[in-house]
């Protein structure tokens, strides 16, 4: 496990001088760890590669065991039974899912803001304990809530409602929370004050100053959310008995159960599932910088 | 003002112009409509076409070929136009999905329910009394189903099927075998025994463990009685002797290894019919439709034949088969019916279900036996009059069955035990727990359970 | 334009802002979490009561505490408690194990191409729960998955769907989908630590795995609890693994975990009144959980750091 080459010189020049002098028997070779990095990719990646070359394969062949299989694709034969089934209802699935996650996120992500602004630029009193009962809400699971938020929404006629679905992922606690912490990084004290003194009042600072320089922070918490409603399940599930409502989640989900009834739903669900996983895939390759500042802004504080 | 009255003269008279002639158009369509005339007029719901447009009314239902006969039915009907949608199976979902719509007010005008989970929806207060609208209609359907949808002395469905369990078998490979198609269920295990010796990694049948339907028209078989009313006081008794029997088998054959343990209509299931891992099924009529549509690659292979009998006397209890039910909150109940009786009691209705070429129920009204058994493509079964094998054996349902109040919660019970079958759990440890839950459950509803 | 700037912001003032800043937050937050909490608490209460053989409809009974005590004594309620216990003891240290550990390689100075491997350990967290669960069943399913074929080949009997598989299954779906998440979350702790002090450390002699061990982890010790109370309040909502697995898996009963136990309170049995003492209990249980980890983790970061 030693290394006895000496290291490539492009290597030793960004290093500082110590480094190399240090002892190498304790430290795992560069195949090692890289060997351990490909190990763990190719098992992130296996079910995702099933999903792509399955998603071709016609019910026979996807029971029969062939999901990896290169050769016997029928990907046009499924998209077009795909499109065809229920009048095109997959596509409205994800009309659906990109209404509810996209304005969803995007008006929690700008309530989030407006809360995090508002906690850390404004002293008030209780305001700390305010700010408690907004973590106590992080600690309660969203799934915990489904039923009760089900009990209240079918009490007030919302259930099997666009709404129904729509308004509880309006909220997310710990969306505030980054919130603020985005804007104790984001947005110096004296800028605003600097804006204040111009004569801007207290709702505009917000706007036309905090609000963009926050910019950042709103398009992570944007993300996170997304993220979370484009995979929500359990509340969908719940609320929702229009196959028409449905986000993709639970279409795919209610069509995987009609399987038992009709096996030839087998490859409607594989196709569906990969066209579903794409446009987050897309949205994670080309938003790196914010799903990363998200995540750190969430942990080091 | 006066400019305004006009249009409303002339609504009217187009609205009469309707009314006069709506019945004659149902005296025209025939009969399965003249009851659904007479029930608009009396009861005063939404008259179908009395306001010029057709009735609108959902459906819910996952009984094979249902889209054919909401096709058919629109096709031919201008009073009533029927929007379906297709749900999973109940347990796979659908009932889920109707208790939800229950819950929420927002249930379809007519659905589909399994006989066992009529009685469910009935005191959840999910259906209809239609005991008035159907009084006309009762008489033409085999008198086990009527049993089975009269609750309380009230009607509350229109019967779609009375399917008989029967087995289904791979003639190719019980011939290549020589194994004899078991007449009893000891040949049954004497078959299941042959069948392993011959090829291991093949079995004759499968033991559902999600899905308790199969064990219980077993136990109906058998002449056991789950559930009784004495006075207005449930009598509760999953561990009888018919069923002890039927326990006691099954648990042998589990532990000899003699079927596969596994979920009902699930990929593994799928995927060993498909390999020939799985040499037969133990279904009911309207498998073979099933079966037809999940493995067209081994058309001609199949074949099917009377259920086993537990003494050699022809005898079968009834597996699955769905009702035709109005939801609570449906303001259209004339065209409910209309549509349910179109669907369940008519030679066209019936063809459009048949012709779908995935659908073949036994009829639960005995004078379209014929319609169906014509209307079914039996290539898939090398040509067999498989409907004169659902005949000898329907003609024998075990009188006396009767489903419990809540068999939700008696199968999720047993089901929950079943599960872990393969973990050292018994077949009679399921059926205790099905007794205890299902006692317990009608306690806490305030209901009263007759002392075993 | 000054003056009307005063105006205006005298018209709505620091407090006034103050108010219509959090407003929609905490009316959203009443309406989806105070208010369904205590009408589940309200509904908690009540039974529904039949009379005769049932077919009567039903009425609505003041039960107490009794839908409290039904689930509580339900050994099918307190297995579902256990099997959440058991995946958390399998699932939470496993994953962070592993998050940490990949986190740490990408961080040392061996890892190549770093960013490949960072988004492709976190792609999984791209795919929905359901999906995550429907592809991995196709490959646990005996006789349609290439994995348990490739694993019965070189004489290895796997049953994932199993008695004894089943826990496994769903802890591996979820090791699956949260390790490259929480990944880069170590990851960019690990970015943010001075790297003054890491070469302090490697010139006292120290090797890379020993810098990784005793300074590196330490220092990310905040990022780790954190980490681990997201992972607590995460497990306890299982909920959409194990419904996908029902129908494959026999040992994944109907009431596997406590919030599948309240679905089907709610949905298979129609008991209201069950499926929301059940639902009150398991966030009762949540938030103490997560508190008393907030506490103990929070202590023990705040000696670290003093």
């Amino acid at each position: 496990m030693t290394i006895t080459q000496p290291r490539p010189p492009h290597t030793r020049t960004r290093l500082t001088g110590g480094v190399d002098r240090a002892p190498r028997r304790w430290t795992l070779s560069r195949t090692a760890v890289n060997a351990a990095l490909i190990l763990a990719t190719a098992y992130t990646l296996l079910p995702v590669l099933w999903l792509l070359t399955a998603s071709g394969k016609d019910t026979g062949d996807l029971i029969g065991g062939r999901g990896l299989a290169l050769d016997r694709l029928h990907l046009g034969a499924n998209l077009r039974a795909l499109a065809e089934q229920d009048g095109g209802i997959y596509f409205r699935w994800y009309l659906n899912s990109l209404l509810y996650a996209g304005i969803g996120a995007l008006v929690c992500a700008f309530v989030c803001v407006c809360a995090g602004y508002a906690f850390q630029v404004y002293a008030f009193r209780g305001k700390e304990k305010l700010f408690g009962i907004v973590l106590l809400g992080v600690l309660i699971p969203t799934t915990a809530l489904a039923l009760p938020m089900y009990l209240v929404a079918s009490k007030i006629g919302l259930v099997n409602t666009f709404w129904a679905v729509f308004i509880p992922t309006l909220v997310n606690p710990f969306g505030v929370y980054l919130a603020r912490v985005f804007t104790a990084g984001y947005v110096p004290g004296d800028v605003l004050e600097a804006a204040r003194v111009d004569g801007a009042g207290e709702l505009r600072t917000f706007w036309q100053v905090g609000l963009r320089m926050v910019l950042p922070g709103f398009t992570t918490v944007f993300l996170f959310q997304f993220t979370a409603i484009w995979n929500n399940f359990l509340l969908p599930l719940v609320m929702l008995a229009n196959t028409k409502l449905f986000p993709l989640s639970l279409g795919l989900y209610s069509w995987n159960s009609q399987t038992s009834v009709d096996p030839t739903f087998y490859p409607l669900v594989v196709l569906g599932s990969l066209l579903a996983i794409l446009p987050l895939i897309i949205a994670f390759v080309c938003l790196q910088r914010f799903w990363k500042a998200g995540l750190t802004a969430g942990s080091v504080k | 003002m006066p400019h305004r009255s006009n249009p409303r003269s002339l609504r009217r008279t187009r609205h009469i112009a309707r009314r006069v002639l709506a019945p004659l158009a149902c005296a025209v369509l025939g009969l399965g409509l003249l009851t659904a005339c007479g029930g608009s007029g009396s009861n005063g719901t939404n008259s179908a076409a009395s306001n010029g447009k057709p009735v609108n009314i959902t459906f819910w239902g996952w009984t094979r070929g249902s889209q054919q006969v909401v096709d058919a039915f629109n096709a031919t009907h201008k009073d009533v136009h029927v929007t379906f949608e297709q749900i999973p199976s109940g347990t796979a979902g659908g009932y889920a999905k109707l208790f939800n719509a229950v819950k929420a007010g927002n249930e379809p005008d007519v659905f589909n329910v399994e006989y066992p989970m009529l009685p469910s929806f009935v005191s959840q207060s999910g259906v209809q009394n239609i005991t008035s609208e159907v009084r006309g209609l009762t008489s033409h359907y085999l008198p086990q189903t009527i049993e089975l949808t009269t609750l309380g002395g009230q009607n509350w469905g229109l019967p779609l099927d009375a399917d008989p369990q029967v087995f289904f078998y791979r003639k190719d490979i019980f011939t290549q075998y020589h194994i004899p198609v078991p007449a009893t269920w000891s040949e049954f295990r004497t078959a299941a025994q042959q069948l392993k010796a011959a090829d291991p990694t093949t079995r004759i049948a499968s033991f559902f463990t999600d899905d308790p339907s199969t064990f219980e028209a077993m136990a109906w078989q058998d002449g056991a009685h789950w559930f009784g009313t004495t006075g207005d006081a449930w009598k509760v008794d999953l561990t009888d002797g018919p069923t002890q029997t039927v326990t006691g088998y099954w648990q042998s054959m589990i532990n000899d290894d003699l079927v596969r343990v596994e979920p009902y209509f699930g990929q593994q299931w799928t995927a060993e019919l498909q390999k020939g891992q799985l040499a037969g099924y133990l279904g009911a009529a309207w498998s073979a439709g099933s079966l037809k549509s999940a493995l067209p690659s081994q058309s001609g292979d199949w074949a099917a034949a009377p259920i086993p009998t537990w003494d050699g006397k022809a005898a079968t209890g009834m597996l699955g088969g769905s009702v035709f039910v109005v939801g609570k909150d449906s303001k259209n109940t004339a065209a409910d019916i209309e549509f349910s009786s179109w669907a369940t009691g008519t030679v066209a209705g019936m063809r459009a279900r048949i012709g779908s070429g995935i659908s073949s129920v036994y009829p639960a009204d005995p004078a379209l036996v014929a319609t169906a058994k014509n209307g079914f493509n039996t290539a898939f079964f090398g040509g067999q009059d498989i409907f004169s094998v659902f005949s000898s054996d329907g003609s024998a349902f075990r009188p006396g069955w009767t489903w419990g109040p809540s068999m939700d919660v008696t199968n999720t019970a047993i089901t929950d035990v079943f599960g872990k079958l393969a973990s050292g759990a018994t077949v009679a440890q399921a059926l205790q727990q099905g007794q205890s839950a299902t006692v317990s459950d009608l306690k806490n509803r305030g209901l009263k359970v007759a002392p075993q | 334009m000054i003056r009307r700037g005063a105006t205006h912001s005298g018209s709505w003032g620091r407090g006034g802002v103050t108010v219509l800043l959090l407003a929609p937050f905490f009316a959203l937050f009443l309406a989806v979490t105070l208010i369904p909490i205590g009408y589940a608490i309200y509904l908690s209460l009540f039974r529904e009561q039949a009379g005769g053989l049932g077919f009567g409809g039903t009425s609505q009974v003041f039960s107490g505490i009794a839908n409290y005590a039904r689930a509580l004594a339900d050994p099918a309620y307190q297995a579902g408690f256990l099997v959440t216990a058991t995946y958390c003891l399998l699932y939470i240290p496993l994953m962070l194990c592993a998050a940490l550990g990949l986190a740490l390689l990408i961080d040392s100075t061996l890892a190549r191409a770093r960013r490949f491997f960072q988004l492709a350990l976190f792609l999984p967290h791209a795919v929905p729960g359901v999906i995550a669960a429907l592809v991995w069943v196709y490959l646990y399913t005996p006789g349609i998955s290439p994995v348990v074929g490739a694993l019965n080949g070189i004489g290895v009997p796997v049953d994932f769907l199993g008695a004894g598989g089943a826990l496994p299954s769903v802890v591996n779906i979820a090791i699956w989908e949260w390790t490259g998440y929480n990944m880069v979350i170590f990851y960019a702790a690990l970015q943010a630590i001075p790297r003054e002090l890491l070469e302090a450390a490697r010139l006292d002699g120290a090797s890379g795995a020993r810098v990784a061990l005793s300074v590196k982890v330490p220092l990310i010790r905040p990022s780790l609890v954190l980490t681990g109370l997201f992972t607590v309040i995460g497990s306890l909502q299982l909920f959409t693994e194990p419904m996908i697995l029902h129908r494959s898996a026999p040992a994944v009963i109907s009431t596997w975990t406590p919030n599948m136990y309240a679905y089907g309170a709610a949905f298979d049995r129609s008991d209201y009144g069950l499926a929301a003492a059940a639902s009150v209990l398991l966030a009762v249980a949540a938030a103490v959980l997560s508190f008393v980890i907030t506490r103990f983790g929070a202590g023990r970061a705040g000696r670290s750091t003093a």
